[in-house]
């Protein structure tokens, strides 16, 4: 479960002061499919950033599954993050000195899993990227550096995954097979998917639908 | 079209408001200001030295004569500049009106004498005087005074010529001259010269004539003069006048200057990691640049006049900062600095610029000239980095620039090729010794913990990077290391040749049947004196029945053929065998056994047979051994020694020193009246002013070496940033695939005290070679493998890294990652 109350972000710049976003108050269930969607620029990646711990708020709470993420130190976020949370990055945010092996096996060796060889394999050939296991992410394609991303967010099998635009580098085929790759994980794992994409064929396929515009959030019903 | 010079000073504002040009800037900053505050020290301190230990002959440079020196000479100096002084000293009676009469030793001066330093002279008013004495007046010596009764006003006579004397002695610059069988001293006038009288064809007088000025035209000078010596006639510098204190001007003088060249090392160094990265973070902007169509020639203008700018800006900046530098330190020694401060020249400041025109034309240009070379298809794939570019054209082309611009800094082959050979040794083996450890890492990594994983799989997968810094780091540590561990060598063996309580008087013509005398009054007043040796003046006549030709008598020569031989049947201390054997107490053969340069002036070897002479005896001793004497020591040394059988057979006098503290300077006096026969030789003035000079030049040393440990770090700190970018983006995304703090710091930790490790046994190597070379070919001292320096090298290097390393990527611990993310 996701849930937050008047959560806001504001930041300093050098000549003035920039809200991002204002008072945000949104509630995803547990097991459920949510997609963000909005202009650019309007504070969707901050929101999700926010919403996996992975920058703090300037006012309001976080719960995830009942704690307030807001109340625990980076450390204590990085611990829940590795137990729960995945994160695909608008940016893909890859490790240049890893492969793409090494880029995916990465969570699973954080968290001590075993096998995480064999598991990361696994998931790599079902984004497609069988034959390019190890290929450093430089030598790798838009796309094809987006799929390792979700691959790596995938492997930890968390349990709320946070999308960044998942599909926005992708052709047709392929975005299609990573959409049901998501869903698949939805339906099996019971995996939350909260997703922020400009695809309304995508955002269409999830049980929530918000909109942002200019630091607000409102579902769209 | 922009100009490009306007863009690049655009450029060069866009990357300082950006912070890329920080590390860059402080490296060339770096360069400019230690070389300028170090050459300026050294110069300004040199000067400074050369002058404090010029007045032990009251001058730059002496030539000695036994007759009177050619008009041509003092043409000669007069026509290249010098100032110029004279000395005659001889021995003679001096009679007061009391009827009184002492033996003194006098010394009339003329010309400007002192040339450097001055006399200190009691005349009866409040304030000493320093001005010569006036014709018709003498200064005496303390002594004198009281022996003779008089005080100042009273005549006293000195041949044919009476004589008012005007003042005490307290000092005088050139005393230390002479060492054997004079009295107290007498100053006098050398236009009162001839109306003594006392100087007569054949009687035993020395003529110096004094020179001091500029070192190029005293160099001329000092080779003009030297074929033209004649037996009994020897020119002297301070060098070789005072072996104690040229060495240790020398090795003070080799130690700064092998600091400066660290210094010039170690900033390019730095240099050479600031533009690496540099260049590393405009890869992109310039594939950004080319993709909007800017051609190579564009970029390399660019690049290069910013460049220049930059280095116009870090010289005149780092000019400011050295000289600010160098008379901070300079002012922290004025204390203890005798006499007019010297200013620097310019030369400084030039030596600064041509070494940041080096440093940014061999280190700092060639990986941004690269830039050019950029394809703009990396804006589309990021598969070309100039982080391999470092080529090894580029190392040697440079090497040998530093290696020349060392050389221009130092005019000291040696110590550019042990330093060089030391860097170029840490650079080889630390390329060949990283790129293996960091191959053996991934087996190890693979088979380790995550941590251990992370780190070494991030170490390896920078392969070339890291083993980059693995020798950029080594090479800091090394040179730290070579310069601690030659400033420590330095500096004890400074204490030791002159320790505490160090014999600062000399006591001869001691005659046997009143050496209980002396000893008790020593005892009673609770003096340590030293051993009693016999002591009997004798001559070398032949070698080998081949008679040495009768060379005139004069004071410095007697050590070719005259001497005071003692006797003792063990060798004595800090005196070194170099060839024969010491012989067996209680010998009753006729042995000798002579210091080395001794043995080479009359050109005997062990196994010659010696003709001798001591008083009206004749007889033949065979060569037993040859020692090394150590002349800095300031113990009582002797060049010739006998067993104690066969001086037993001559008269002799015994001799002996003692330390006198100066409130205890009276007790000369008491002994003199118990026994007035003996001679007292007194160095207490000249030991003082030795020490002087090495406390300063120690506390010098100090300084430098501080200045060179900032430097030190610098490069460090640089090393250690090159790479914290891109371990800081690695980290937040580990951070935000939910590594803990632990792990990721750990894993940086970890990282980077392997490389500071391996750099430590790099650093040792290198500095273990380096110290040997340095130490036994240039600093003329022992070398000795430095064992402690093993763990302590490898400590400090993994300690200081694995600190250094962590601290700069603490941040991505305390900020959250999405934060870090953005800011890169
Ligand atoms: N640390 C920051 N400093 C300054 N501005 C920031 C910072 N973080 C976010 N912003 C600004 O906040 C706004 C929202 O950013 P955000 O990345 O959330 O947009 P977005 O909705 O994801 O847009 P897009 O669809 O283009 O990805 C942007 O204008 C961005 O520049
Ligand atoms: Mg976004």
């Amino acid at each position: 479960m996701i849930k937050t109350s008047q959560l806001s972000k504001r930041v300093g710049t050098a000549s003035s002061e920039l809200e991002i976003l204002r008072g945000i108050d949104l509630e995803i269930k547990q097991g459920e499919t949510a997609a963000i969607v909005g202009a650019s620029g309007s504070g969707k990646s901050t929101l999700l950033g926010l919403l996996a711990g992975l920058d703090s708020p300037t006012a309001g709470d976080i719960y995830l599954d009942d704690i307030n993420i807001v109340d625990l130190d980076e450390d204590q976020r990085a611990t829940l993050r590795s137990e729960k949370v995945g994160f695909v990055f608008q940016n893909f945010q890859l490790l240049p000195a890893l492969t793409a092996l090494e880029n995916v096996m990465l969570p699973l060796e954080l968290a001590g899993t075993q096998g995480a060889r064999e598991k990361s394999e696994g998931f790599l050939a079902r984004v497609g990227l069988g034959e390019r296991l190890h290929h450093y992410p430089r030598t790798l394609s838009g796309g094809e550096q987006q799929r390792v991303a979700i691959a790596r967010a995938f492997a930890s099998a968390p349990v709320i995954l946070f999308a960044d635009e998942p599909t926005g580098n992708l052709d047709t085929v392929t975005g299609a097979n990573v959409v049901r790759l998501l869903f698949d994980l939805n339906i099996e794992e019971g995996t939350t998917l909260v997703l922020v994409t400009h695809d309304t064929d995508l955002a269409d396929r999830c049980q929530r639908k918000f909109s942002m515009s200019a630091g607000r959030l409102e579902e769209a019903l | 079209m922009t100009s490009p010079i306007t863009s690049s000073i655009r450029l060069l504002l866009r990357d300082w408001r950006g912070g890329e040009l920080g590390v860059l800037f402080s490296a060339l900053l770096l360069a400019v200001s230690v070389v300028v505050a170090i050459s300026g020290f050294v110069n300004r301190l040199q000067l400074n030295l050369e002058r404090e230990s010029a007045s032990f002959l009251a001058s730059d440079l002496v030539v000695s004569s036994a007759s009177l020196v050619p008009l041509t000479w003092i043409d000669e100096a007069d026509s290249l500049g010098l100032a110029r002084a004279e000395t005659v000293t001889f021995s003679s009676m001096v009679i007061s009106d009391s009827d009184e009469m002492f033996l003194a030793s006098v010394k009339a001066v003329g010309g400007a004498y002192p040339l450097r330093g001055a006399l200190s002279i009691d005349t009866g008013s409040l304030q000493p005087s320093s001005d010569m004495p006036e014709p018709g007046r003498v200064f005496l010596a303390p002594r004198l005074v009281e022996q003779l009764s008089v005080s100042i006003g009273d005549d006293v006579y000195v041949g044919d010529a009476t004589l008012t004397v005007a003042g005490t002695l307290l000092s005088e610059p050139d005393s230390t001259s002479g060492f054997f069988g004079y009295g107290p001293r007498l100053v006098m006038n050398s236009v009162d010269l001839n109306a003594t009288g006392v100087i007569q064809p054949g009687s035993r007088v020395t003529y110096r004539m004094l020179v001091a000025g500029d070192s190029d035209q005293l160099d001329r000078f000092h080779d003009w003069v030297k074929p033209q010596l004649v037996q009994g006639q020897r020119v002297l510098t301070v060098d070789e006048s005072q072996p104690g204190i040229g060495a240790t001007l020398d090795r003070a003088r080799g130690f700064l200057l092998l600091a400066g060249s660290l210094g010039v090392v170690l900033a390019a160094a730095a240099i050479l990691v600031a533009a690496r990265r540099f260049g590393e973070r405009h890869t992109d902007q310039v594939a950004v640049m080319k993709s909007l169509g800017a051609t190579k020639h564009t970029i390399q203008q660019l690049y290069a006049f910013s460049l220049a700018w930059l280095g116009l800006i870090a010289i005149i900046v780092g000019s400011g900062i050295g000289w600010l530098a160098q008379s901070a330190m300079f002012n922290a020694l004025a204390d203890q600095l005798p006499g007019e401060i010297t200013a620097t020249g310019w030369s400084p400041y030039i030596t600064g610029g041509v070494t940041a025109l080096v440093c940014i034309g061999f280190f700092a240009w060639p990986p941004l000239a690269r830039l050019g070379a950029v394809s703009p298809l990396r804006v589309i794939r990021r598969e070309e980095t100039i982080a391999d570019a470092t080529r090894a054209s580029d190392l040697v082309l440079g090497a040998i620039s530093l290696g020349l611009l060392m050389l221009w800094y130092s005019g000291d082959l040696k110590l550019t090729g042990a330093l060089l050979g030391s860097v170029a040794l840490t650079v080889g083996l630390g390329f060949g010794a990283a790129q293996l450890l960091l191959k053996g890492s991934r087996q190890i990594g693979s088979s380790a913990g995550s941590i251990w994983r992370l780190a070494l799989a991030g170490m390896q997968r920078r392969g070339n990077a890291s083993a980059f810094q693995v020798v950029i780091f080594g090479i800091a540590i090394m040179l730290l290391l070579v310069l601690t561990a030659v400033r420590t060598s330095l500096l004890d063996q400074w204490r030791l040749q002159i320790p505490e309580g160090t014999p600062n008087h000399f006591v001869l013509n001691l005659a046997s049947s009143e050496e209980q005398t002396l000893l008790d009054f020593f005892a009673q007043r609770d003096i340590e004196v030293g051993e009693l040796y016999p002591a009997a003046r004798g001559r070398v006549m032949a070698v080998n029945d081949k008679p040495l030709p009768n060379w005139d008598e004069f004071e410095e020569g007697a050590r070719q053929r005259e001497a005071n031989f003692t006797s003792t049947d063990t060798l004595p201390e800090g005196n070194k065998l170099v060839s024969g054997s010491w012989w067996e107490p209680g010998t009753e053969d006729a042995l000798i056994s002579l210091e080395d340069g001794f043995a080479d002036d009359i050109g005997a070897k062990v196994g010659d047979r010696l003709s001798l002479r001591i008083a009206a005896d004749e007889f033949v001793v065979e060569v037993a051994s040859i020692r090394e004497v150590n002349w800095e020591s300031m113990q009582p040394n002797f060049f010739v020694i006998f067993p104690d059988s066969l001086l037993q057979r001559f008269p002799s006098t015994l001799f002996t020193s003692f330390y006198l503290d100066p409130s205890e300077k009276p007790r000369v006096g008491e002994l003199l009246a118990l026994m007035p026969t003996l001679t007292i030789i007194e160095l207490d003035v000249a030991i003082q002013e030795i020490k002087t000079i090495i406390d300063q030049v120690s506390q010098a040393i100090e300084l430098v070496l501080l200045v060179i440990l900032v430097a030190g770090a610098l490069v460090l700190i640089a090393g250690v940033s090159a790479s914290v970018d891109e371990r800081l983006h690695e980290s937040a995304i580990l951070r935000a695939l939910g590594a803990s703090r632990s792990t990721l710091l750990g894993a940086v930790a970890i990282e980077f005290a392997v490389m500071g490790a391996l750099a430590g046994v790099l650093a040792i190597l290198g500095s273990e070679a380096a110290g040997w070379a340095l130490q036994t070919q240039m600093l003329d001292l022992k070398y000795q493998v430095q064992w402690l320096l093993w763990p302590t090298g490898i400590a400090l290097g993994g300690g200081i890294i694995g600190v250094l390393g962590t601290f700069a990527c603490r941040k991505v611990v305390a900020v959250p990652p999405l934060q870090v993310l953005r800011e890169l």
